[in-house]
């Protein structure tokens, strides 16, 4: 403190409106849940918050960007697969969040497994790992830290509170795709969010980031429909290797129903020893189900479109671009990603995409701020980061030309 | 009636507020006969103004006279900044400087008596250094980006140099004389801006935090964002001195020809100034809850007493005047204040031990020289006792670097027209004055922080009137 003392004695004394509009990246400041996190394989992890899309584009805006980095193998659960009971530090952490010393502030404020509504109400709270909860625990690790641990007084702000104490001078919101994500992996549209308190929350948010005179930057809601996480019965054949029809014969299934991963995995695992049975619960999503779930996934849109427009955000239709991946996928150098299971776009999730997936997300970012605001930032080197992208790696087991006859 | 007089004089004196009407924070306005006429009046010097305008001129006045000016002004100060941070609500005419109420009252008080035909006396209380300039649209707790954008670099400054001045005036012969006073001058100096400008000394204290808020990013980029954590400040300096000054005059009138010539000098006058300088601080920011202690910074920041300096310039006056036509007198002045004396303001602080207030801060303002022409014509009539009209051109003393909130200025134009009548033995003396500052467009990448580059847009209406009682002989 004595040093700034110092420094600051160099300094100190020096020295029907219209808003401006142009673009400040000082503070650069995400509100979001897993997507924007750097969710990706289950978990979130350092090696894939590094590559998240936010982080991805404060490179190319040359700002900094402190994230709640997570050691290897990570915290979370995804929906649709078994959670696991917090297990923090586990094997292979030692600090758990990186680095360490730990940042005082971060600006990456995304928590896995964050509803709307969450983002306005759910703070942090002691203890620091609850192994029971491990939205809660993510929270407190990203939110929390290092203010529970520095004894009492210290601030325990929820995202919100967090955005407005960091004063952003432009922050991105990503929020509202768990809301649907986790009613279209169970497959039941009762558990979509309201969308009147779904407005009267975002509202809230919107409302807030433009009291502080930041630049807003939101993106729609991509259809969890569009994911990898749900494959048609045509689809299957690639990574079951057995036809739709045939698929609809054993597990008694409509045309139009969309097999999960876990309900592939099941199918898969069955075919190759040569055994059907009845699939699990959350296997199959039928038509009409994913029908109410993107319909929903279009009314919370609209709000969110209309809501941008009243409190002054600019708009980025994440949904769309999902929708574009899924019916035609993307030509990266010599490499066709698709929105496909294994396809390379997504993670081993289905639902988060891989880093590659996430370079695309922050060009398309870049490319309206420079539209928007006559910004030049360069874009993400795509191949490069495809070049290390696990996601794009993994592909389905290629059934080897007469191993099968034998 | 006398006393009425000067008691009503002192009781308006004591109660004003100034505000720079002439080059940076000069007053030249500071008699309502001389003011009508352009403000060209150091060869006429004919009344008790004199006192300021030319003290040899007294010594041409017979019996007793007292004065009292006054002057109202309403200065219409608008700034329109050309690149404020991102966010910022600009209103859309511009930032008012204007301060409240509109109305600033300017009086000043004279009296002369001759003694004998050769030696006369005065007294004035004048102002002949002043601002008053308030760009404080906002209370601390008001959203940051609705705030005057300026405010970093000053938001209010207040200045009163009051000249309390007894003169004496000598008559070397029939047709000239010289003047002398020697003055007390009181001033008066305040100032106030916020501080903690997160795009300027903030980041400082950004720079020196980053390795602990935000440790191994670049430093640099990390104080930028650390800087948008801290409390807003404000800080108020405010300080008083008592100082000496003089002015001296020579008055020439050649009967001849009708034609009179007046020199004045006004000397410069360094001001030692002893006050206070306090500090308050909004209760934002995110980096307060993990300071040490809750008033960590207002530590820093302790309300202390301070000193400062600084100079006001001299004046050269050269006048020449004619009565030799038409009933009437034509005259012109030119004026050269030194304002490159005004340079800086040292402010030295007296805690500066584990605090954030230096022993010394400098602030700089690099004022150039400034001069004026005043041009004018007085028409004698017979209802009324006389008619005038006026023009001055004022070029501005302060550079670009300087122009901002607490010296919004330009050069400017200023055409004048006032009247005089008598009432036994009062006159009674009215003028106007529109006073037009040169739109100024300021660009100076050194103040890009502090936002006040941009278009200074200004305009004043003066008015103002005198009475003058003349007891004695040879009443005029």
């Amino acid at each position: 403190m004595r040093k700034a003392c110092c420094l600051l004695l160099l300094s100190v004394l020096g020295g029907g409106a219209s808003q401006q509009k142009k673009l400040d990246v000082t503070t650069f400041v995400v509100l979001g849940e897993g997507l924007a996190a750097g969710m990706a394989d289950f978990s979130l992890r350092d090696v894939y918050q590094d590559k998240s899309f936010p982080a991805q584009m404060a490179r190319q805006m040359k700002t900094i960007f402190p994230q709640p980095l997570i050691q290897s193998p990570g915290i979370g659960n995804v929906p649709g697969f078994p959670s696991l009971p917090v297990r923090v530090p586990t094997t292979l952490q030692t600090t758990v969040r990186t680095p360490f010393p730990p940042y005082l502030f971060v600006f990456n404020l995304s928590v896995p497994g964050f509803r709307v509504a969450d983002s306005i109400n759910r703070r942090p709270s002691p203890p620091l790992v609850q192994d029971r909860d491990a939205v809660q625990t993510s929270t407190n690790l990203i939110l929390g830290f290092p203010a529970l641990i520095l004894g009492k007084g210290k601030p325990l702000w929820t995202q919100l509170e967090y955005a407005r104490q960091m004063n952003p001078t432009i922050a991105l919101v990503e929020l509202g795709y768990y809301d649907v994500l986790e009613p279209a992996v169970k497959g039941d549209p009762s558990l979509l969010p309201d969308v009147a308190a779904f407005r009267t929350n975002y509202s809230t948010i919107l409302a807030t980031l433009k009291g502080l005179f930041a630049q807003v930057l939101v993106t729609t809601i991509p259809d969890p429909m569009d994911t990898a996480y749900f494959t048609s019965l045509s689809g299957a054949t690639r990574l079951v290797g057995a036809p739709a029809d045939v698929l609809a014969g054993l597990y008694k299934l409509h045309p139009s129903d969309r097999l999960t991963v876990n309900g592939l995995a099941t199918i898969g695992s069955q075919l190759q020893v040569n055994e059907t049975g009845t699939l699990p619960a959350g296997s199959v999503v039928s038509a009409a189900t994913a029908d109410q779930i993107s319909k929903r996934v279009d009314a919370l849109n609209s709000e969110i479109t209309s809501l941008a427009q009243q409190n002054g955000a600019i708009v980025y239709d994440l949904r769309t671009f999902f929708r574009l991946m899924k019916a035609s996928g993307i030509q990266v150098g010599s490499k066709t990603l698709t929105a496909d299971y294994l396809g390379g776009f997504y993670s081993l999730d289905g639902f988060y995409p891989g880093n590659t997936g996430h370079a695309l997300i922050a060009n398309e970012l870049l490319n309206l701020l420079n539209q928007t605001y006559k910004e030049s930032f360069s874009l993400v080197d795509v191949n490069a980061v495809l070049n290390t992208d696990p996601a794009v790696r993994f592909t389905p087991a290629v059934k080897r030309p007469g191993k099968g006859s034998k | 009636m006398a006393n009425r007089c000067q008691l009503i004089g002192l009781a308006v004196w004591l109660s004003t507020a100034q505000v720079a009407l002439s080059s940076a924070f000069a007053i030249n306005e500071l008699g309502a006969r001389a003011q009508g006429m352009g403000g060209a009046f150091t060869s006429i010097a004919d009344d008790a103004s004199a006192i300021f305008f030319n003290p040899a001129g007294i010594a041409f006045q017979k019996g007793l006279q007292l004065e009292m000016d006054e002057l109202t002004v309403i200065g219409l100060f608008r700034f329109f900044p050309s690149d404020p941070p991102a966010g910022t609500a600009v209103p859309a005419n511009g930032y008012s400087g204007s301060v409240k109420p509109h109305f600033i009252p300017v009086a000043n008080m004279y009296m002369t008596k001759d003694l004998n035909p050769k030696w006369s006396v005065g007294f004035g209380a004048f102002t002949p250094f002043g601002l008053s300039a308030n760009f404080t649209n906002f209370k601390d707790a008001d959203p940051t980006n609705t705030k005057f954008v300026g405010r970093f670099a000053g938001t209010r400054a207040r200045l009163e140099s009051i000249w309390i001045q007894p003169t004496a005036s000598y008559r070397l012969s029939e047709n000239s004389s010289l003047g002398l006073g020697v003055a007390v001058v009181h001033t008066h100096l305040l100032l106030e801006q916020s501080i903690l400008n997160p795009y300027d000394e903030g980041r400082t204290f950004g720079l020196a935090l980053a390795p602990l808020v935000f440790p191994g990013l670049d430093p640099d980029l990390a104080a930028h964002s650390i800087a948008r954590f801290l409390p807003e400040g404000r800080s108020r300096v405010a300080g008083t001195s008592n100082s000496p000054g003089f002015s001296v005059g020579y008055l020439y009138k050649h009967s001849a020809s009708k034609t009179n010539v007046g020199l004045m000098f006004r000397s410069a006058v360094t001001h030692h100034l002893k006050g206070r300088a306090s500090f308050a601080f909004t209760d934002t920011g995110a980096i307060k809850p993990f300071l040490p202690s809750p008033d960590t910074i207002s530590k820093l920041f302790p309300n202390q007493e301070i000193r400062g300096t600084f100079t006001t310039p001299a004046n050269y006056v050269v006048g020449v005047s004619n009565s030799a036509f038409w009933n009437s007198t034509i005259a012109f002045d030119f004026q050269i204040q030194d304002f490159d004396r005004f340079s800086s303001i040292p402010l030295n602080f007296s805690q500066t031990q584990d605090t954030a207030t230096p022993a010394e801060r400098r602030l700089f303002f690099n004022f150039g020289n400034s001069y004026q022409l005043h041009a004018g014509i007085e028409k004698r009539l017979k209802k009324i006792r006389a008619v005038r009209a006026g023009y001055i051109f004022d070029h501005t003393p302060v550079p670009d670097r300087s122009v901002g909130p607490l010296f919004p200025d330009s050069s400017r134009h200023s055409f004048t027209v006032g009247a005089s009548q008598r009432l036994g033995n009062a006159e009674i003396t009215l003028f106007y004055q529109a006073m037009k500052m040169l739109d100024r467009k300021t660009n100076v990448p050194t103040n890009d922080n502090q936002f006040t580059n941009g278009e200074y847009r200004n305009f004043a209406h003066l008015a103002g009137f005198s009475m003058r009682l003349h007891f004695g002989r040879d009443v005029k």
